[in-house]
């Protein structure tokens, strides 16, 4: 009873300090970068001003002119006048801001512009990247139990399939669920919401945010007079972070059945770890199962170590 | 897709100091010329065949995204260039209606990725095989800048299945450069324990000397010495160049610093960016430290994990073994309560004993008959029967049995004083 109680108290308190964290880098962020941006914004209106009460224009100031603009709309202030942006640091932003870095997706809509903040982003990043992989990996390890090996061992003992054909089965239903409730569902939703995506595009974000790639050239909740912002930059947020969660199951789940058809043995590649010794295993007969095809395929590689993928090296 | 398994068990039983190298094995310090390829570690020509095979596919991704990206471009381009001639040909009694549309012009030609500021018209393309080969890059790497992006539907499709297919890819690549890395550095780590080990320093300065050095060799290998070239060549200032340098080998990639794709920053006498001159191998240079400097900060983030790991399995382990001597200690406490408790009462009714016989000799010394009217409770019936017993044969089997109701001796004792407790257990 204590060691489940365990296993659920630990996710949950590091779902708690990943939060935590979070809020802590929204404020800061908000804190700095606010001030700085109200600024920005001045100036911008007051070189407008200017702009407009010269009798003459001639090139070079309407280079220069245009070089602020560009300036300031690569940092997300727009100079229009029908345009009323809201701030890009208010508390869903920022929040929305340090969640983007600390999940390594970076859209870039809005950066740090202060010497601060940069600084901040620094020292933020550096500790929270592996945070939020810690957090990540421990709540994926405790997912594994009921959407990987339960499946599995009942498609064995109802089923009667073999190991090996019941994980490839397991893997494309898998598959299929996370494309298409991931992927497709929220493609439509951010195409129904977002007046000037279609489908193709929210796929595409949705593809490219949850790969954390995140090339910023579509990001929700900027447009200018977006009803329930926040609450829609929240639920984003929410979105990303469980969907990344679901893509290194994925990740996991293909690397388990590598390993259990020998594929990583054959690429000498590192071999699938089990679970921590203080969990109790859900189904009892299932490591039975499992493990003789485990061992067998990790006969070559000895060294116990990470799944593949490219912020993991070889332990 | 950023994911070391950092919640390693196996690992954590090997050796319970965290892991200060990210080679496949711990040093190990009594053989430092051990040389011998390690099984668990890809060899290098694999890396080098996989190595090849990415650079394959990223002038593969150039080549096709530059063939859907330019034309869409140069249309951009052509767009913007007449609405600046049209807007320089007016009047310059500027309403502020034209100039909303300038802007609004420049806006989204920036969303198109091309850059209306400038003189000259024949500024190289974004899109060209150079700047495709670092976008196709930057989309394997996760880092994603985002300074370029395709715009077409083509461009967009051929992204996605481009990343699902690179990403895999690279992740191989990163670990077999990983591997790689381990290996030189573990090897150089060997030989300096070798040196030290003549000190006799403890195992655990060792370990924390060659994690220091890992960690300052490191940063001014990848961290320190790019970005004083960045700060150089692209003028940025050395806050920006190590921003720029972190947030690209965590593969965050905001893309407000792309090297490569720089304006010189606006001095005094110039009114307007120029595009910086860049050397031809500038480019290729940038991802190949890309690559490296990403399995460097791969390796040290996992040793900040496995830190966090240690830490919280000892604490795990240390409230664990708190707990076990909280128990432990409660138990001890409550034996020796009873214990004591115990040993209270067979005190007290020995004493009871003794000042009951000396009454009886007393009263037998007054009065010899005993009281026959007396109420013969079984108590006072069982004390008359045992009076013959050997006295000291009491104590010696309440202590045996350890309980004073065994014996059916005193219940009304019991009675009087609270015992009964003692006798449940």
């Amino acid at each position: 009873m204590s060691t489940t109680f365990r296993s659920c108290f630990v996710p949950t308190g590091f779902i708690l300090g990943y939060i935590a964290y979070l809020l802590l880098g929204a404020l800061v962020f908000s804190a700095i970068e606010r001030p700085v941006e109200e600024t920005l914004k001045s100036d911008l209106s007051s070189l407008k001003a200017e702009f407009l009460n010269l009798s003459c224009v001639n090139a070079t100031a309407l280079e220069t002119f245009l070089e602020k603009v560009l300036q300031a709309n690569k940092y997300g202030v727009s100079v229009l006048e029908n345009a009323t942006l809201p701030t890009n640091w208010d508390l869903a932003s920022a929040l929305f801001f340090a969640n983007t870095m600390v999940t390594t997706v970076g859209y870039g809509h809005s950066t740090p512009l202060s010497d601060e903040g940069k600084a901040f982003s620094i020292v933020y990043a550096l500790i929270g990247v592996p945070f939020t992989m810690l957090v990540l990996t421990a709540c994926v390890q405790r997912l594994m139990h009921p959407l990987t090996y339960g499946p599995i061992s009942i498609c064995q003992r109802r089923a009667g399939l073999q190991p090996r054909t019941a994980s490839v089965v397991h893997f494309i239903v898998l598959l299929f669920l996370v494309v298409l409730g991931f992927f497709v569902v929220p493609a439509l939703v951010f195409s129904t919401i977002e007046e000037t995506w279609s489908f193709l595009d929210s796929f595409y974000f949705c593809f490219i945010s949850l790969c954390t790639i995140g090339l910023g050239d579509f990001v929700p909740a900027e447009k200018p007079g977006q009803r329930l912002r926040a609450l829609y930059k929240i639920s984003v947020m929410v979105y990303l972070f469980v969907g990344l969660m679901v893509m290194f199951l994925v990740l996991r789940t293909f690397h388990k059945l590598a390993d259990v058809h020998g594929w990583t043995a054959f690429f000498q590649l590192p071999s699938y770890e089990e679970e921590d010794e203080d969990r109790e295993p859900i189904i009892e007969q299932e490591p039975d199962d499992e493990s003789p095809e485990a061992e067998k395929a990790s006969v070559k590689p000895l060294d116990p170590s990470s799944q593949v993928s490219y912020n993991s090296i070889n332990r | 897709m950023a994911a070391p398994d950092l919640l390693d068990p196996k690992t954590a039983t090997h050796n319970s100091k965290p892991r200060l190298s990210f080679s496949a094995q711990p040093v190990l310090l009594k053989s430092p010329d051990d040389f011998e390829p390690r099984v668990t570690v890809m060899r290098w020509k694999t890396v080098l065949s996989v190595f090849l095979l990415v650079v394959l596919y990223l002038i593969v991704g150039a080549t096709v995204f530059k063939e859907l990206e330019q034309p869409h471009e140069t249309s951009q381009k052509l767009a913007i260039l007449v609405e600046k001639l049209e807007f320089l040909e007016q009047h310059p009694c500027v309403n502020s209606s034209d100039l909303e549309n300038l802007v609004k012009q420049v806006v989204s030609a920036l969303r198109a990725g091309v850059n209306p500021s400038g003189y000259s018209s024949n500024q190289s393309s974004l899109w060209d095989l150079s700047n495709s080969f670092f976008f196709a890059g930057t989309v394997i790497t996760t880092i994603g800048f985002g300074n370029i992006s395709p715009h077409t539907e083509g461009g967009r499709i051929f992204c996605i299945i481009y990343a699902l297919l690179g990403i895999p890819l690279f992740g191989f690549l990163l670990a077999g450069v990983g591997d790689q890395l381990g290996t030189i550095f573990g090897k150089a780590i060997a030989k300096v324990e070798g040196m030290i080990d003549k000190w006799n320093v403890s195992q655990t300065k060792i370990r924390v000397i060659s994690t220091v050095l890992f960690i300052l060799f490191g940063c001014l290998l990848f961290v320190t010495l790019p970005a004083i070239i960045f700060k150089h060549i692209e003028g940025w200032s050395a806050l920006e160049s190590i921003y720029f340098v972190v947030i690209t080998l965590t593969t965050i990639g905001f893309g407000d610093f792309v090297a490569g794709e720089g304006e010189r920053r606006q001095h005094e006498e110039n009114s307007g960016g120029s595009e910086l001159e860049y050397l031809d191998y500038y480019k290729p240079l940038v991802w190949f430290w890309i690559l490296i400097g990403l399995a460097y900060f791969a390796a040290v983030l996992s040793m900040i994990g496995d830190w966090f790991r240690v830490i919280s399995k000892k604490t795990k382990e240390e409230v664990g073994e708190f707990r076990a001597h909280a128990a432990e200690w409660t138990a001890n406490v409550s034996a020796e309560f009873k214990e004591t408790r115990r040993r209270l009462s067979v005190d007290i009714y020995d004493r009871f004993q003794r000042a009951a016989s000396i009454k009886r000799k007393l009263s037998a010394e007054i009065n010899l008959s005993p009281p026959v009217n007396q109420q013969m409770t079984p108590g006072k019936r069982a004390r008359s029967v045992n009076l013959g017993d050997e006295r000291e044969v009491y104590p010696y089997t309440f202590v045996r049995n350890g309980s004073l109701f065994l014996n059916g001796l005193i219940p009304d004792y019991a009675d009087h004083l609270d015992i009964t407790k003692t006798q449940t257990k």
